[in-house]
This record gives structure tokens, sequence and C-alpha cells, in this order.
């Protein structure tokens, strides 16, 4: 039993105290059993305050230490670290959460706050008279890292870690890299194009040696943990020999017969159910579309690298740490939301610049040449009624610009722009003030008052109660109704319920702290990248791609990883060897050892993930968790119920 | 006899110039896979703007609380070096992976290593100037530590204010002041930088329209920002003219932002929220206060932020879609605001008790005089030019130098220490490619 | 044995560290109210809850316990759901056996958003519980 106890009682500036009296909590437990000195403080967390913790500890010999703060999620590691510099085993700590659980929870009753802090600090003061020093266990880490997405996250953070030296996995769902980027035509800033990043991404991709490179490849389970990830990966045939004959190939295409909606183009033209996207998406290297393909042979009568022999392959791999890069999905609009599918020239942001880009000398759409553009904001996101309460980022800037290629490469455009408020943050800025200088029209509409399309001959009318003109009521008669759609999380984002990767209340992928650890997951050893965790344009994506290959390539560099030494064991007395523990657990963890009167239980440590799973089954309560023991429990509850 | 002045030797991986938030995330990034780096800090204390932050958008944590543990683990680690008070004079690509720093370090006047930060000195010494760290709201002593939280927390004395009447020496217990330390010049051998030198805030002196300096009840966000801050000045919100407790305030969106006029044209991507997230703070620390935010376009774009602002709209925050004409000062200390509503389209005037000007991130041009040799091009707004913005954003005109955080242009603080993570991603395979 | 005359009931939550607790705390974040007798004691996953430790809250005087469970987004795999349920179970038939209405134990899936629907549990709970008090 520990029995000279440093507690320390944080303000956290006021967060606490504005609402605990964090004075009375100190006088309540500096009298408990075993509380050597119990203090408050201005910031628990701050560089003082943490010098005069390891100087208490290392004066007075504390043998445990409890600090009441903020949730255990921010600073359980710190004050660990601050217990170990004052030389006594870090496991010798134990965090009280009064901050998300008690002032901020109870910020509308002061005295029940104050109540609940204190019974809280004697709680963990409980605990941490049982608290007992423990080595972390050791463990080997794979210098790999799975790369899961192709696009321009997932190709940057592959380079990146191949550079630093790990082997990497780069696993994409689709046929070609380079995500949704290799779908765009011009882009802000640079005005290079979509195709030209992803060229000069591929290059740099494939000219690292240490980078496979998986396409129609999906990750289809997962049995590991962080420094040893052993993935299935499902890898679907192109059907098509590795080295083919571009003119022959034409001719396969040509005959064809299965004409399909070619998502590359968002649907706005088809394609075969032989085909490739030359000369924006990698490899360079056609694919059958097998779903689609109805196997009529006539492409394998004209070309001999048409192979329909090639199986589904199932690859095993093991790598130290997944990164994840999926990317987003373009938001699509319910039918008759704005018109869309009940008149024929409304389509999306993403049709339109494919349209940009697909024609020629004049922007034509279903044959008709397309002057005046109405585009209308916010569709999918910043929703009243729908779920989708976030803005998209990126889609302000992203139309703004469409709009102004559009002017630029064809003649006659007048451009029409519907919005909720323009956001084109920081230098995007100036964008938004060239386009006016061009002469696009901004028009802004009420929160609660949207535009409305209707139809009036071939053409579609968008109405607005405009704000910018005194609430007048403007009309534009548009060839084209352009969608400014936002970003959604993926579709089929199963990959993410694959890793049990938590979700946020925009649905998608969640960081543990934004600030603090903005690229990691609750999920140990897996990282997450670009627009999967949230809408971001393209230098957004490199950046958080860059420090997610940072962070996974920290799991995997030293080639050892230190684990939590918070694993069951067994009470050789009590235990009678039932196999319920052994049954219990997911991990394979436990096995029977012989002993000399009898079998018993035994845990294999690096297994052990220190569920608890295998506690409750036990007849004998015979296993106990680390740090987690009857006695922590009970006693805990004991204090916390006086 | 004269002291000869004598240039230092030394040699790091990486030079990190600049010790707010981005430098140091890319420090800690850098020194945890093993690199040994040396942060330069113009300042007395690490940790930037943000340390001096209240709660940060949009979550309302504390920003104390995520900026001291990192300011404290870049201090103790042992592959960090900290120069605070300290300026790089000039930078000389020698050739790739070496780079050669001529760093200035001025005296504290105080032996850092032995002040215990007991703050005597501060109660004996006489002379009392304006605080810059709470931004001239209150006033602080020639002997002074900059703040509580500072880090390191340890005393120096302004020599320009002081009187050297000896009274912080005599009250000293480790008796570590000492006025003979002189200026020392450091040439230091890195193989990679890393510019991190953060932005400036706009100087709304140079509005004349807003009468900020004229009329005393006129602050700005920061002055704002450090009344609402943990270690504020006052135990509450005071308007500075009569020391009142406010209860009609004003926000003015896009104060030196989005202004052609004033030479700066774009938008400063924070001041949208800071203001949102302030005017949550007020609503809760004096109830009864009416806060009105004066905006163009509320700019509520990442994670989160939508939410947000959503949030306050639903606390009672007034918004109104308005440009500010002209401020004016009433007999009563109160400001009269003219400005056109244009959700109405109508000019209309308002009175409000305190204005807070919303002032936005203005390129910090110290990084202009780093290099004299080599080129460190700088983009049309003065900040440093991204050579590479969609694939490299961290990479600048000069090969092994790169930019992290608001250096490059205004973001926020998830997005400075994103580019934080990709300027010392970059640079690690800089050093290991060029090894 | 149970807490009564209070005006709310002392209950705890047995939470779990990944995916339950940052529901807990973004609720505290979020400030959405909820009674402060309400005390959560964090494991690493809800499957490791022993019935004794449930037990023994009631002997001390709480008046409900609450597992908030993983559900299907515990790290630990899938039988997660199914190995609490039975400890529900199994703990529900010792509670009858000492005469403690199995209504005071009540479990549910938490998952780490899931800060709104934690508070109207305990809200309702809180509620019943107060109200198998007077009756």
């Amino acid at each position: 039993m520990n029995n000279k106890l440093g507690v320390y009682i944080c303000h956290c500036g006021g967060n606490i105290s504005d609402y605990i009296d964090v004075e009375k909590v100190r006088q309540s437990v500096e009298n408990e059993e075993g509380v050597f000195l119990a203090k408050t403080t201005m910031f628990a967390c701050g560089d003082s305050n943490q010098k005069e913790m390891v100087e208490d500890i290392k004066n007075n010999h504390l043998d445990g230490v409890v600090v009441a703060s903020c949730s255990p999620k921010l600073h359980l590691l710190t004050f660990r670290a601050v217990t170990e510099r004052g030389e006594l085993n870090k496991y010798n700590y134990v965090h009280a959460n009064i901050r998300e659980q008690a002032s901020w929870a109870h910020s509308d009753d002061k005295a029940g706050a104050t109540e609940k802090a204190i019974h809280i600090v004697k709680a963990a003061i409980a605990k941490v008279r049982f608290a007992e020093s423990l080595v972390p266990i050791k463990i080997s880490s794979i210098k790999s890292v799975a790369v899961i997405g192709g696009g321009v996250a997932g190709m940057k953070a592959a380079i990146e870690l191949s550079d630093l030296g790990c082997q990497v996995y780069l696993i994409e769902r689709e046929y070609f890299v380079g995500g949704r980027v290799s779908q765009w035509d011009s882009l802000f800033t640079t005005n290079e194009t979509g195709k030209e990043l992803v060229t000069r991404l591929y290059n740099d991709l494939v000219k690292q040696k240490n980078i496979t490179v998986y396409t129609g490849a999906e990750v289809i389970s997962n049995s590991g943990n962080i420094g040893d990830f052993k993935l299935k990966i499902k890898i679907t045939p192109r059907y098509i020999k590795a080295k083919c004959n571009q003119g022959e190939l034409q001719n396969a295409i040509d005959v064809c017969p299965v004409e399909v909606p070619d998502d590359f183009n968002f649907n706005i033209t088809g394609r075969k159910a032989i085909y490739h996207n030359f000369p924006s998406e990698y490899p360079q290297s056609p694919v059958i579309d097998i779903k689609n393909c109805t196997r009529c042979g006539a492409c394998e009568k004209i070309c001999e690298n048409v192979d329909f022999t090639q199986k589904e392959e199932i690859m095993d791999i093991n790598v130290g740490s997944v990164l994840m890069a999926t990317g987003f999905d373009p938001y699509t609009p319910a039918d008759g939301e704005f018109g869309y599918n009940s008149f024929d020239n409304v389509i999306t942001l993403p049709q339109f610049k494919r349209i940009i880009d697909l024609s020629n000398e004049k922007l034509t759409f279903k044959g008709r040449e397309i002057k005046n553009i109405a585009y209308i904001y916010c569709v999918g996101s910043r929703q009243v009624e729908g779920e989708n309460k976030y803005c998209s980022r990126y889609c302000c800037t992203s139309a703004i610009h469409a709009a102004i290629i559009a002017k630029k490469k064809f003649l006659n455009i007048y451009n029409f722009h519907f919005t909720r408020g323009i956001r084109t943050y920081g230098k995007q800025e100036v964008l938004y003030d060239e386009s006016s200088r061009m002469g696009d029209i901004y028009l802004q509409s009420y929160e609660n008052d949207p535009p409305v399309v209707t139809g009036r001959n071939d053409k579609a009318v968008v109405r607005i109660n405009d704000i910018l003109t005194g609430k007048r009521e403007m009309e534009v008669e548009a060839d084209l109704v352009v969608l400014v759609t936002g970003m959604v999380p993926r579709k089929d984002n199963s990959v993410g319920s694959l890793f049990k990767l938590p979700k946020g209340r925009d649905r998608f992928f969640n960081e543990i702290h934004m600030k603090l650890r903005p690229v990691e997951t609750v999920i140990d050893g897996i990282t997450i990248s670009g627009a999967c965790q949230g809408p971001k344009n393209i230098m957004e994506t490199a950046n958080s791609a860059l420090s997610a290959a940072a962070k996974s390539y920290s799991y995997v560099s030293k080639g050892e990883l230190e684990l939590e030494p918070i694993i069951a064991r067994i009470d050789k007395d009590l235990c009678t060897w039932c196999n319920a523990c052994a049954q219990a657990c997911p991990f394979n963890a436990i096995e029977m050892e012989e002993g000399k009167t009898k079998n018993v239980a035994s845990i294999n440590n690096s297994a052990c993930k220190g569920c608890g799973m295998c506690l409750p089954v036990c007849p004998t309560d015979a296993i106990n968790l680390i740090a987690y023991s009857n006695n922590e429990i009970e006693s805990m509850i004991d204090a916390l119920a006086g | 006899m004269i002291m000869q002045e004598q240039i230092k030797d030394a040699s790091y991986d990486v030079l990190v110039i600049g010790g707010g938030i981005a430098g140091g995330e890319a420090a800690l990034n850098l020194a945890n896979n093993g690199f040994k780096v040396l942060i330069v800090e113009k300042d007395l204390s690490i940790g930037g703007k943000m340390i001096l932050l209240s709660k940060v958008f949009p979550t309302l944590d504390c920003s104390a609380c995520i900026t001291t543990p990192k300011v404290s683990e870049i201090s103790r680690h042992p592959a960090i070096t900290i120069f605070t008070g300290s300026e790089v004079k000039k930078i000389v690509k020698i050739a790739e992976n070496s780079f050669e720093a001529d760093v200035l370090r001025y005296p504290r006047y105080v032996i850092a290593e032995e002040c215990t930060g007991c703050q005597l000195c501060e109660q004996a010494c006489p002379v009392i100037v304006k605080d810059e760290y709470q931004f001239n709201l209150v006033g602080r002593k020639a002997a002074f530590i900059p703040f509580t939280i500072a880090s390191p927390k340890v005393a120096a004395i302004d020599i320009e204010n002081c009187t050297l009447c000896g009274a912080c020496e005599k009250v000293c217990p480790p008796k570590c002041i000492d006025f003979t330390q002189e200026k020392e010049e450091y040439r230091i051998k890195v193989k990679s930088v890393i510019i991190a030198t953060g932005f400036k805030l706009f100087d709304p002196l140079l509005m004349p329209r807003y009468g900020f300096g004229l009329y005393k009840n006129i602050i700005t966000s920061m002055q704002m920002e450090r009344q609402l801050a943990p270690t504020r000045p006052f135990n509450t919100i005071l308007r500075p003219g009569d020391g009142k407790v406010p209860c009609k305030v004003a926000y003015v969106l896009c104060t030196g932002s989005r202004d052609a006029t004033i030479g700066n044209p774009v938008c400063s991507q924070i001041c949208c929220m800071y203001s949102i997230k302030q005017a949550q703070l007020l609503m809760g620390a004096l109830p009864m206060a009416d806060v009105t935010i004066y905006y163009l376009n509320i700019r509520s774009f990442g994670k989160g932020f939508e939410e947000f602002y959503e949030q306050a709209k639903g606390m009672g925050v007034n918004f109104i879609k308005g440009k500010i004409g002209k401020i004016s000062e009433l007999e009563n200390g109160n400001l009269k605001l003219r400005y056109e509503d244009i959700n109405e389209n109508k000019v209309k005037e308002s009175e409000h008790d305190i204005v807070v000007l919303s002032v936005g991130v203005i390129a910090n041009l110290d990084t202009a005089t780093f290099f004299s040799e080599q080129q460190l091009k700088l983009d049309s707004f003065n900040f440093i030019n991204q050579t590479d913005p969609l694939a490299s954003p961290a990479r600048t005109s000069i090969n092994g130098v790169f930019v992290a955080g608001t250096a490059s242009g205004p973001m926020d603080i998830p997005d400075s220490i994103l580019s934080a993570g990709s300027a010392s991603s970059e640079a690690m395979c800089y050093l290991i490619q060029k090894k | 044995m149970v807490d009564t005359g209070k005006k709310n009931a002392r209950i705890l939550v047995f939470s779990t560290e990944k995916i339950s607790d940052p529901a807990i705390d973004m609720a505290g974040l979020l400030k959405l109210h909820y009674p402060p007798t309400i005390y959560a004691i964090s494991i690493p996953c809800s499957s490791g809850v022993k019935p004794k430790w449930i037990l023994h809250a009631f002997e001390k005087g709480f008046a409900g316990v609450f597992i908030a469970a993983d559900g299907s987004d515990c790290p630990y795999g899938e039988s997660c759901t199914e190995k609490t349920g039975k400890i529900v179970s199994t703990t529900h038939e010792l509670m009858k056996q000492k005469n403690i209405e199995p209504a005071r134990l009540r479990m549910a899936a938490i998952c780490s958003v899931c800060s709104e629907s934690f508070v109207k549990q305990m809200k309702s709970f809180n509620e019943n519980l107060l109200k198998m008090q007077g009756a």
C-alpha cells in the first residue's frame, strides 16, 4: 500500500475554480489516509507546477501522486512523465477528472460540482494506494506502413514515408490512383492541372523502391494491433495483361457493346465496360469493369492482351501502422433539391468542372451552348433542415475558380452567384476580388429564404430575394444551374468500421484532439489525413498527409514500441483451469499451464491487450486486471459512495 | 581591459526560428525523431501568441491548458536548445545540408539558471511601464517576469527603462541579477532551417476613422483576449476609459483585412472565429451584456466552426451584416457607430459602451532580412512564398529551408499545427536523404 | 440498503476509456448538464465489469448502476456487446436473490460522440430511480 501520497488540485485558470471550491476540495482530502501533502495550483500542467511536483516527489519520497484536473485524455501522460522525473515509477500516478466530469458538466450547480469533485479525488486517492510500479511491455514494431487511399493525400504520405525509410503499401480501391484531384482541371492557386499534379506525384511514387502500389484493392480484415497489424487485402484483377499495346486496346474499347455512366466524369458521359482514363489516371493500363461486362468476348477477339483467366487474389501484409487517406464523396443532391433531376440543366459543381474540361471552343451541355450560368452555393452544406450542419470549406473558392476558368476559356459567359456569404478565407480572397472585377454578379439570400429554381420554356429560372440589393426579388434565366455541392464522407466507409475508427458529429473520421493530436485516432497506430477527416483543400490535405506520415513514422521508426503493462494477471492459487477465460479472450492470450498439483491459466504478456473480458467469466474470481483489481475498483466505489 | 567580443560556435541539425506554437510543434517532432534542434525566439518566453489567449475555438478548451504542457515538453526536451530574447541576424547557405546562422542573444541581466521566479525583484522595482504582454492594459515593472505561465519563468531587466537603482539586486535571494551581462554573438552551423516567425497583428492606428488611440473605450481583440484569459489583468471585463463593466459590446470585423485601402486585401481567416468565441465568453462573463458583431461575411469554415457560429446565434449574440463607416465618441465615453446595414440597405447608427476591433493578420517582415546571399522569396502580401503550395506546402525558394505556421499566410491553430507537422516532416526527409 | 431521501439518485457509471469516456467528457465540454450525483469509474472495456463490483456498489448505497457499453465500437472485438449483455443478465439474477430491483442496473451502448444520448439516459435513469424510491 502506498502511504505517502501527493495530491494536486488544479484551478485550470478558472475552468475548474469558477465552479468548484478548489480549496474546499483540498481541505476535504488532505486528511485522507496516506495523503502526505495536498496542494492547489493555478495550472497543474504549467512548467512551474511540474517543477514543484518533481521536487515534492523527490524531497519527500512520495510513493503515489494524484492530480485532479482535466480529462486524462489530455494530461495523463504529462503527469506520468512528471512522476517519472520525480524518480517514482510512472504507474504510481492516478488522474482525477474534475473538469469535463465535474466543473463543466455541473457548471449549473456549484455545490453539487464541488461535492462530486471531492468524491472523485477521494476515489483517485483510494486507487493510487494500491498502485504498483510496473515496467512497460516492449514489442517489436514492423518498419512498414499501409496507406489506405491513393489520392493526393495517400500518394504524398507514401512518398514521405518511403523517403524516411519505411516499407509502404499503398492500397487503392479504384483501378487508378490520383483520387478526386485527377478529376479536376486547373487548380487554385497554381493553375497546375489536377492531372499534372497527379502525374508529378505518381512519377515520384514509382521512383521509390520501397512502395508497393495495389489498385483495385481493398482491406478485408485486420487481426493485429499497433506495431503489427495483420491485414488481408483483396485484389481484383484488371483482366488485362501487364504489358499491352495501346493501338489494339482502342479497337477493343470500340467493339465493346456495353455502355455505362462514366463516374470519372460524374456520369455526364458514358464509358465502355473496358476503359481507361488516360491521360489523367495512373497506372496507365486499362481495366475491364467486370461487374458490367457481359463476357461477350468481342474485345478478346481483337486484343490479345485481354485475359479473363486472371483471378481475384488475397494478400496478407504486416505493417506497424496504418495511415488512412480515403478522401470524400461530393454531396449528391436529393431529387428536386434546387431542381436537381427535375430540370435537365441542373448539375453539380464536380459535373460542371468536367464539362469545362471536356468542352472546346464553346461551353456546351447536352448539345446546347451555355451562356448564363447560375451557381447555387452551400448545397449539402450548412443545412438548416438536413444533417450536414458543417461548412464544406473548399466549395466557395472552387466554384469561383471554376466560374473564372469558364469565363476565360469560353466567350460570352455570364456568371450569377447565389451565395450565403462567400467564404474565400485567407489569400483565396484575391480570387473573389478577381471574379468581381471580371463582372460576375453576386447575390446573397437570407438564411431562411433560399433561392428557388423553377422552369420556363427550356430554361431553369433561379429566383432570389437578394440581401445585397435590399431584398429585391431577382431572377436569372440560366442555361445551366450549377449546384455548388460540398464534401460528404465516403458512401462506403466500411474500411473505417473495419478499423473501428470513431466518427465525429459530421460523420467524418475523428482525430483525438484537434490541436494536441490532430492526426491520431483513438485506435493506437492508426493515423488519418486529408478529407476523410473533414473538408480540406489540396494544400491543407498535403499538410495533413505529411503530418500523418511523420506520426506513423514515429510508431515504426525505432523498430520497437512500448506498450502499457496493463494486462490480466492470474491468481494461481484460486485458478482451477476451466478454460472459460481462454474462450472469452479475443486475442488468444490465455493458455493452459501444467502445474505440479493442478493445471492453471497463464497469460501471454505480449498478446494480452488488457481488455478484461476474461475477468467476469472466471468462476473462482482468479483473474484481475492490473490497475483495475477488485481492491482498486471496490475501494473507489467505497470512496464514491461515502 | 575592454571585453573582447567573442563569437561562440555551436551546431545543430535544425534551426527553428520562432518559438510559437508552430515552431514548438516542428521542434518537438524533429527532436522526438532524434534530431538536434535550436529554437531562436525573439521574445522572453516561448509559446508565441497562443500562450496568451483565453480559450480556443471551437472546443473552448483553455488555451493555456493546451500550450503550457507543450511548452514544458519543449523546454525539457534533451534534444532541444532554446535561446529566448535572441535574434537571427543572418543566414548563409553554404551547400546542401550546410547553413551558417549568426544569432544574437540579448542579455537578460538575470542569471537564468539561478532565478527561482520568486518575483521579489518585481516588488522592489520602482519603475512602472506599460506591460506589452498584457497589450498595454496595465503596467509592469522594469524588473519583471513576462507573465505567470511564461517559459522560462525567469525574471528579466528591461534595461531601456531601468534606472539602475539597484533595488532588485538587494532583494534577490539567490543574488542572480547581473548588470554586467553583455550581448552574445553565436555562429551556428545547421543542416536545415524552419521558419516559424508567425504574424503581426494589424495596427488599428492606421485606420484613423475608427478612432483607436483617440477614444479610450476602443480596444483591440487581443486586449479583449487578455481580459478573458485565465491570467487576466483584472478579475472582470472593464472598459479602459473609466473602469466601468461594459454592457453593450460591439465587434468590428475585418479591421485591417479584406481592405485594399490599407494595403491588405486578404482575409485573415481567424478573426470571425475568435470574435465569435470572445462573444460567447463575454455572454458567460457578463450575463447581462449585449454583444453585437458587425460583419461582412462570417467565415466559419473549419471543423466544427459552423456549429460554433450557430451556437453563438443561439446564445443571443447579435450579428449585423454591416460596414462600419466611422466611430465617434460621446460625452459619457460611449461610442457611436455609423454603419451601412447591408440587409436593410440603410445607413444606421448605434451606441455601444465598448468597441472591440477584430484586427487582422499581417506578415512579419523580419523574415525578409534573414538571407542576404540567397533569395528567400515572399509572396505579394509579404508572407513567405510557398514554391509548391499544393504538393509540398512547406517548401520555400531555398532548398532546405521550410516554413511552418502563419509565416506563410493567415491560418488558425489547427492548421498551423498541421503545417508545422508538414514542415518538420519535409525537414526530416531533407536531412535523411542528404546524409 | 439503497440511498433514499436525496434530490437525485446516486448512480455509478462504468464507462470505457476509449469509447464512452470521450462521450461523457464531451457532455461536460458542451455543458450538457446531468445530476452531479452520477459518478464514473473508467475501465478499458465494458465486457470486463465483474458482477461483484456492481453488487458492491448497491451494498455501499448506490441507487443505480449504469454500464456505458462500448457496443459495436469496441476496439477489442465484436463479442463485446454480447459479453456485456451476459454480465448484465447474470447480475440481474444475483440482484433478484438479494432483493434488489433489476431495473437498478441498466446498460446502453454509448459511442464516443454519444454525449446527448448519455445525458438523456442519465436523466431518465435518475428519474426512474427516484420514482422507485418514491414507490
